[in-house]
């Protein structure tokens, strides 16, 4: 016969137990009714394939013991992102998370409280009994104030905060569209916790989004009762606590829908912007007047200067023109306004160590920058920087070329100062010799072919920093 | 008749096998015609004195059946009984799914175009290369400076119907991804040092599971938050310390973009037929490094695995666990998973030997450091030092195999690396392991926080133990 619950339970493999169909639950627990009410639901919504049990670290630790539906065990407190992990995947699969009080509103908070307000379909299942029950009758967050645990020997004071009200918590996150708080303590309890477990599994089924339900239940033996006093001890003593009731119930049309992923290799071309092999292929000369082999090249400022979208741009034109090249930034914390170097190598065969300690060519936008890494330049190296905001350069080896050109100043009088890296680039370009013109500006347009409107600035911004190189060079 | 639902038209009046019960009374207050008593007479199979059950009164309300926790309790006497329950030859022995036997759909290779060689950074190398692999799941945390890898997969994986989680955490992170490699999938997440601490505890749970999943890690400077720059400090963690037990995971160190690319390709095949986490072990500066990436021939489409737990009907009989409660089980499981250990430690050692064949002096490095490397190889080579680069690209297994040979002839080996020796201790440990008595003497070039070892300082290492 079919059923939700398998034929026999897995734990009695080595004959352990009381009998291979007897659950692992002691006398009176409230985990076998829950189990019983989840069984019963997944069967009348037809959704037995589909589902994918969590199960939790704690007394329900086995529950893939009983459910013949797919199962997973999750880490304490992490039932929700294991959950989440099956939707994703699936989203055709009807995932339950299951979980008791420590491992939800103590170890798990961040990922319950995350699962719920992103509100996929998911159907979380709460076993609240007020006590960490497997491992041996602890204090749990849901423990009540002067409860005795063993943790708590004389009672739950102040000083361990008061019992979490995890119902109201998630139901006043903007997430879940079904949070109910029910008991198991009597008929009435039980019929309303039967319909409420089938609710929140139905919202899921139906697509409309997450429904929690917290249990509030019994463990006779950590509470060391009887299971009718601990019945009556809910009842009594959780429940003005943890009021009973629905604490959202929203009408939601169905709304998540995930489409099959896409392996088409003509999308996966386009997204990642791949385009195919071009015939006409020309390797430029290698500026060999620079460096035999490998040339290096620093851009430093500030951060907001430019400098890493210049050196990529020259990173680019390089391997556009045939050689291996490497751009590697190196920035303060701040996300503006920081330092920001960047080292560019260029190599005839391949870029053996990518940092630029002793550049050929810097290219520096502020004197903190120019006074750094000046020193730094090799014999016969070229050094460019922004006259604008550097007055006085530093004195650096003789056999050093320095330049200093306005790039603030030019950038400012086409009227958009944030180009003035494009200017240093062209003043660069023109001073070094490095590659074609014209490669350049094909890289520039490539990077701009989405941002079309910038392009006649910085073409502009280009030519006027070739310009002033050569003005410069005159003199 | 096996669940215990109630038929309400029907009020059929309950029934209990007494063995099933285990006396917590909770059916003698739900009953409102008092027809069940506590009983007397202990049950010679459970040891328990069972509820009895007077149908005298009964009028098939079913409250009892609606109150009883045991699933196989108090149940509705409708039809015939399941007299397989009291068949002792039922009572044990592993699960009975219901669910058809599963079986796996393949991956497929989908050919590709002849592309241009693309220009990215090692963390966006990384994340094509994953895409290319089948991956359409990423989950993560930004950290800095792992973060543009996340951010590439969240505007890409949209397009392709793929989805990004930013997850709450680290923690929650890996939890995702047990969930989604749980279900067969090849997803992954980008992550640095200390985001990667968190995550130990769910790789664990993963190795423990056996699920796929790729890490990558960019390594930053610490301990502790450290800094943003370029460390290699986890080797430690990642190749002796993924979380608690019996735990290892293949780790690979790529050196260039292209390598970025290409060793993701590999990281989530190997994930996969192992049934284990890998990790690409990058630093920070290669995870920024923009260089010339070739797109390889075809693409992956990927199958579902036998023993996913994917939400169907063919993968409902599937469980996926770490937990063995059972000691001897739990041996067992240990030993398979060493079994496995042993096949990567075979089959899975990768190296990249550069002018090792003659080598006097064999430079160890790995990651960025191996680039610095092998600039000094060349310059020292210039000035007539015969040295050699010997980098791992896998650092779990540590490629041993592919080392011993170039001992005999090497005068000194040169650990090379940004951290305190974790990869020298590896080179150490594997050394130890294979039985090598007399290894040349061990030297180092180290630097630390977030500093790189430069060309000049490796090129003046071995120049001075060259002359001496």
């Amino acid at each position: 016969m079919e059923s939700v619950f398998y034929s026999r339970f897995e734990r009695h493999a080595h004959g352990e137990g009381l009998k291979g169909q007897s659950t692992h639950y002691c006398s009176g627990c409230g985990h076998g009714l829950v189990h019983k009410y989840l069984a019963d639901a997944i069967d009348e919504l037809g959704v037995q394939d589909r589902t994918i049990a969590i199960s939790p670290v704690g007394c329900a630790v086995f529950m893939y013991y009983y459910l013949d539906v797919g199962n997973s065990q999750a880490a304490h407190g992490r039932a929700p992102a294991v959950a989440l992990g099956h939707k994703v995947a699936n989203p055709d699969s009807v995932v339950v998370s299951y979980q008791g009080d420590g491992d939800l509103a103590s170890i798990g908070l961040a990922e319950i409280i995350q699962a719920a307000q992103m509100g996929i379909p998911l159907s979380i299942i709460f076993v609240n009994n007020a006590i960490y029950g497997m491992t041996g009758g602890q204090m749990a967050p849901t423990t009540l104030m002067e409860q005795r645990t063993t943790t708590t020997p004389t009672g739950r004071s102040r000083i361990t905060g008061e019992p979490m009200r995890m119902a109201e918590t998630i139901g006043q996150l903007n997430g879940p569209v079904y949070v109910e708080r029910v008991a198991l303590f009597d008929n009435k309890q039980r019929v309303r916790a039967r319909k409420a477990i089938k609710k929140a599994i139905r919202v899921q089924v139906e697509n409309r989004g997450l429904g929690f339900v917290e249990v509030l239940s019994e463990c006779p033996t950590h509470l060391h009762m009887s299971p009718q006093d601990a019945e009556q001890w809910v009842k009594q003593n959780m429940v003005p606590v943890f009021p009973l009731g629905v604490k959202k119930d929203l009408d939601v049309e169905p709304w998540f829908e995930l489409d099959n992923p896409s392996f088409n290799p003509q999308d996966v071309a386009t997204v990642i912007g791949s385009s195919s092999e071009r015939s006409d292929k020309i390797v430029e000369q290698f500026p060999s007047h620079i460096d035999a082999e490998d040339v290096s090249i620093k851009f430093a400022g500030a951060g907001g200067d430019g400098a890493q979208t210049i050196a990529m741009l020259t990173t680019r034109t390089a391997i556009k023109a045939g050689y291996d090249s490497t751009h590697i930034p190196s920035y303060g914390p701040e996300s503006r306004g920081g330092t920001s170097y960047a080292d560019v190598h260029i190599s005839t065969t391949e870029v053996l160590s990518p940092a630029s300690p002793k550049p050929h060519v810097l290219v520096v936008f502020n004197p903190q920058s120019l006074e750094k890494f000046g020193p730094t330049v090799r014999a016969d190296g070229i050094v460019l920087y922004d006259s604008t905001v550097i007055q006085q350069p530093p004195t650096l080896d003789s056999s050093i070329a320095t330049y200093g050109i306005p790039f603030t100043q030019i950038a400012v009088d086409l009227g958009k100062a944030m180009v003035k890296n494009t200017v240093a680039l062209g003043a660069t370009v023109a001073a070094t010799k490095i590659f074609p013109v014209e490669r350049f500006v094909a890289t520039m347009e490539e990077a701009l072919q989405n941002n079309c409107a910038l392009l006649p600035i910085n073409r502009e911004a280009f030519s006027r920093g070739m310009e002033a190189f050569a003005d410069l060079a005159q003199t | 008749m096996v669940t215990a639902r109630t038929d309400k038209k029907a009020r059929p009046k309950p029934f209990l096998f007494p063995q099933f019960c285990k006396a917590c009374g909770r059916c003698i207050e739900a009953c409102p015609k008092n027809c069940i008593h506590m009983g007397h007479d202990i049950d010679p199979l459970s040891g328990l004195t069972p509820v009895v059950v007077d149908l005298e009164g009964c009028n098939g309300c079913g409250l009892c059946i609606d109150a009883c926790p045991e699933p196989y309790g108090l149940m509705p006497a409708e039809g015939a009984i399941d007299m397989s329950l009291m068949d002792p030859a039922t009572l044990f022995g592993p699960r009975q799914t219901t669910a058809p036997k599963p079986e796996p759909i393949p991956d497929t290779q989908v050919p590709l175009p002849d592309f241009e060689p693309m220009i990215l950074k090692g963390t966006h190398a990384a994340a094509i290369g994953a895409i290319l692999a089948g991956c359409r799941h990423v989950f993560g945390y930004p950290i800095t400076p792992s973060t543009e890898g996340a951010e590439l997969m969240a505007k890409l994986l949209p397009q392709l119907d793929g989805v990004f989680v930013q997850a709450v955490s680290e923690v929650a992170t890996v939890n995702i991804m047990y969930g989604c490699g749980g279900a067969g999938l090849r997803c992954a997440t980008f992550t640095s040092s200390p985001g990667f601490s968190l995550m130990l505890e769910g790789i664990s749970y993963m190795i423990g599971a056996e699920l796929p999943g790729v890490f990558f890690n960019i390594m930053r400077g610490g301990p502790g938050l450290g800094n943003i720059g370029p460390e290699q400090g986890d080797i430690k963690l990642l190749c002796r310390g993924l979380g608690h037990g019996n735990t290892h995971a293949i780790v690979l160190a790529p050196s260039t973009p292209q390598e970025m690319l290409d060793l993701t390709m590999l990281a989530f095949d190997l994930s996969f037929e192992y049934r284990n986490p890998v990790v690409v072990a990058a630093d920070g500066y290669l995870g920024q490094m923009t260089g010339r990436v070739k797109l390889p021939k075809t693409l992956t489409q990927p199958g579902i695995p036998e023993w996913a737990v994917y939400g169907d009907r063919m993968h409902r009989g599937n469980l996926i666990t770490s937990i063995y409660i059972i000691e001897a089980d739990l041996e067992i499981h240990n030993l398979r998973i060493l079994e496995k250990y042993d096949r990567m430690i075979k089959t899975e050692q990768r190296a990249d030997c550069f002018r090792c064949e003659d080598a006097d002096w064999l430079i160890v490095a790995c990651n960025t450091p191996a680039r610095m490397a092998k600039g000094a190889v060349q310059e020292l080579r210039d000035q007539g030092i015969k040295a050699g680069l010997f980098r791992p690209i896998s650092l779990w297994p540590f490629p041993i195999r592919h080392l011993t040979p170039l001992l005999d002839r090497a005068r000194g080996l040169i650990v090379v690396e940004a951290g305190p020796g974790q990869l020298e201790d590896e080179v150490r440990l594997a050394l130890s392991h294979a039985g090598v008595m007399s290894s040349p003497p061990i030297e180092q070039v180290r630097r630390y926080g977030g500093m790189l070892p430069q060309q000049q300082e490796i090129v003046d290492k071995v120049s001075a133990l060259a002359e001496a």
